[in-house]
């Protein structure tokens, strides 16, 4: 996912957070000497840093993340084997500049052996060559912007366990196609990279479906009022609108169009999936809109696995998993099995996850393409109903 | 993707009185609030940018009073009697809270620098610091993430009038934010504390002379600018229904513009700025496509500032008369 939006006075908060984590590292010095060569008492630490935003505007889904790989490591120091897990939290608040002062604290940092993220294509985007010449494996959980593989050329660190933006494109468009099948429809986008992203890759796909395209706009993201937009959609009498953007927006767009009696069906990708959406939109605002990500929600009726780590997740953070919580467990246990491989460098955990095979993981099957994306690409398609997010199963099924 | 710019005046023509119904209701409150800026403008040529965390506080109060008096998001609207209690409840609380707090900024913030005889860009940059100070304290206070915001009004479709929908809730918008106008220019123009804030403004030097205590017209000015910031709001938080740290910014910066446009430290102004913004935004929304909506609407300022330097009425404070 990829953030164009830039935050306002973070200032504070972007102070506080390296000090804490900054002093978290203080009492952990002994541990962190162990992981570059020396050992305790016979046991090893081996550290992880998770990049993405933990406070801003869509902190949601890099909390999700790090609470998901947390799971990971709680489970294998549980285990008491002879390595220790630990991850240190770098916050980008979502923007590229801020990941930039990051990367000049996890670069450097020799205890660190992999990355969870970064979260975002926009910070991935300005982190990558740094990464790629320290040697630094990068998983993503949710970095999803197409041209990533191509940012830095022929890559080794990067990889992401999620399929890109054109994948999503043409789960949304089959679905729409098939499923819903209007006539007509209203696109919309928040004018950020990502959001503008998944949007063209949509318009172009439904255009080429033969579908009335005539009717698009844009909105301001940070502002509240979109009735200039709701009137123009209201106007064209679309049987469907799509919106690429992220919760808080979608949300408030749904209920004021909700409110200025439109029926067409609302749809929109993976920047809305988060409950967020129906905080915003509320309850009744937002019943029946429907939300696509190339990633599963992890929930505790789910069979095997993903069920199970719904529940860990639940005991360990206090609440259900989120948009990506899977993902992101699935990235640190990547690492974590690597790690209790004997890859204890830099250079060695690259080449495991280099030449990963396949991983059985939560959210999905995990093989790596040479250029870091996975070769799986299931689309998954929810709907809010009732004021919850629900799982109505993969496009590829519900539109045979 | 490179973008044309499309010109749809069909578009307008087509939607022109939804278009003109949003416009004049978003409008209605970016004047309310614009009436902060052009008061404390009037009498001390200072930009108080922390006007729009004055308004965000009014959001939040409005809010709190809704939980307070027990109500959560999924609750439904109220109506009848128990709708009157809870908006008057809302509106008392949330202009005592703005007023105490715009009170407090000047105060703690302002008094100290004019008592040392600080230069006026002293002044500005002390409302930027407040204004980022509030908003920081509130995000740590209350989280980065928009609140659920119960609904307190049905959005009931009244009537269509020429294709626009004419609901309750954009109805209470406009009329109260034109009441507590009306109010306040009546009360600025009539009353013997609204003479002193017009002799502060025209000649401060003078009016202190003249026996006005100018500590108690400035604290006056910003109370009053800060009551209509905590309505304006109220009435914002029934309407869009959320709440959230930096809610003020956008609102606040359009409030300042429309200000601007109508001749900052002229009331009337505020209220022409206000309703000439939120027009030309949801028409230069609907001809070019949302992207160009503050283009155009700021286009339009540079324009009209160019040949009417002074904005729209330019007259000032000072001069209004009854």
């Amino acid at each position: 996912m990829l953030r164009g939006r830039r935050a306002f006075g973070r200032l504070g908060i972007a102070v506080l957070v390296p000090l804490v984590v900054l002093g978290a590292c203080g009492k952990d010095d002994n541990k962190n000497k162990a992981a570059e060569g020396g050992s305790t008492n016979g046991k090893k630490t081996a550290v992880l840093g998770f990049v993405g935003p933990l406070t801003g505007d869509s902190a949601n889904l890099g909390v999700n993340i790090r609470d998901g790989a947390k799971v990971a490591i709680d489970e294998w120091n549980k285990k008491g084997g002879p390595i220790t897990y630990q991850l240190k939290e770098f916050d980008t608040q979502g923007a590229p500049e801020q990941a930039q002062g990051q990367k000049d604290k996890f670069i450097p940092d020799s205890s660190i052996l992999g990355i969870v993220g970064p979260a975002f294509s926009g910070e991935t985007k300005a982190v990558l060559p740094d990464l790629e010449q320290a040697g630094l494996v990068m998983v993503s959980a949710s970095a999803t912007n197409a041209a990533l593989p191509t940012i830095v050329p022929n890559s080794k660190v990067f990889h992401r366990i999620i399929a890109d933006d054109d994948v999503q494109a043409s789960g949304v468009a089959d679905y729409v196609t098939k499923v819903i099948k209007p006539k007509k429809v209203a696109l919309i986008n928040d004018n950020t990279e990502y959001g503008k992203g998944l949007w063209e890759g949509v318009v172009k796909l439904l255009t080429a479906a033969k579908v009335d395209t005539s009717t698009t706009d844009s909105i301001d993201p940070k502002s509240q009022d979109f009735s200039a937009t709701v009137n123009k959609v209201k106007a064209a009498k679309v049987d469907m609108v799509f919106y690429g953007g992220y919760y808080s927006e979608a949300g408030r767009l749904k209920k004021q169009l909700t409110d200025a009696g439109v029926t067409a069906k609302f749809i929109s990708g993976d920047g809305s999936l988060d409950q967020g959406f129906v905080t915003s939109s509320g309850a009744a605002g937002g019943e029946g809109a429907l939300l696509t990500c190339p990633c599963r929600l992890a929930t505790a009726d789910l069979p095997g696995k993903a069920g199970e780590f719904a529940k860990n997740y639940k005991a360990l953070n206090g609440r259900d998993p989120g948009t990506y919580s899977s993902e992101g467990y699935d990235a640190a246990s990547i690492l974590i099995a690597g790690i209790e491989a004997g890859n204890d460098t830099r250079a060695k955990l690259l080449s495991y996850v280099d030449t990963l095979g396949s991983f059985d993981g939560v959210s999905k099957t995990i093989q790596f393409a040479p250029n870091g994306n996975i070769k799986a690409g299931d689309v998954f398609v929810y709907e809010v109903k009732g004021g919850k997010l629900t799982e109505l199963g993969r496009t590829s099924e519900l539109a045979k | 993707m490179h973008h044309d710019i499309q010109f749809c005046f069909t578009c307008l023509r087509d939607q022109f009185w939804s278009q003109t119904l949003d416009g004049v209701t978003l409008g209605a409150i970016y004047a309310l609030i614009a009436l902060g800026y052009t008061l404390v403008y009037g009498v001390l040529k200072l930009i108080n940018f922390a006007h729009s965390e004055i308004f965000m506080i009014g959001v939040f109060a409005a809010l709190f009073t809704l939980h307070a008096l027990g109500m959560e998001p999924a609750d439904p609207a109220k109506g009848g009697l128990a709708l009157v209690f809870t908006l008057a409840a809302m509106t008392v609380v949330a202009m005592v809270a703005s007023g105490g707090a715009a009170v407090a900024v000047e105060r703690i913030a302002y008094r100290p620098l004019r008592r040392r005889g600080a230069p006026r860009l002293a002044a500005l940059i002390t409302a930027i610091g407040v204004s980022l100070f509030l908003q920081e304290l509130f995000a740590a206070r209350y989280g980065r993430n928009i609140l659920g915001f119960p609904r307190v009004m049905a959005k009931s479709h009244l009537a269509s009038v020429a294709g626009a929908d004419v609901r309750s809730d954009k109805l209470l918008v406009i009329f109260g934010a034109l009441v507590l106008m009306l109010a306040l220019d009546r009360f600025v123009a009539l009353s013997r504390l609204g003479r002193g804030i017009r002799a502060t403004s025209q000649d401060p030097e003078t009016a202190a002379l003249m026996g006005v205590d100018i500590d108690r017209v400035i604290l006056l000015t910003f109370l009053l600018g800060g009551m209509l910031a905590g309505a304006a709001g109220t009435l914002y938080g029934v309407f869009f229904e959320s709440a959230r740290y930096n809610i003020g910014f956008l609102p606040g910066i359009k409030a300042f513009t429309a200000a601007v446009l109508g001749g900052i430290g002229n009331i009337r102004g505020a209220l022409v700025g206000g309703l000439a913004l939120g027009l030309l935004e949801n028409y230069g929304a609907t001809i070019l496509g949302g992207q160009w909506k503050d283009v155009f609407a700021f286009s339009v300022l540079v324009l009209v500032l160019m040949f009417r330097p002074t904005g729209l009425l330019g007259e000032s404070l000072g001069r209004a008369r009854a």
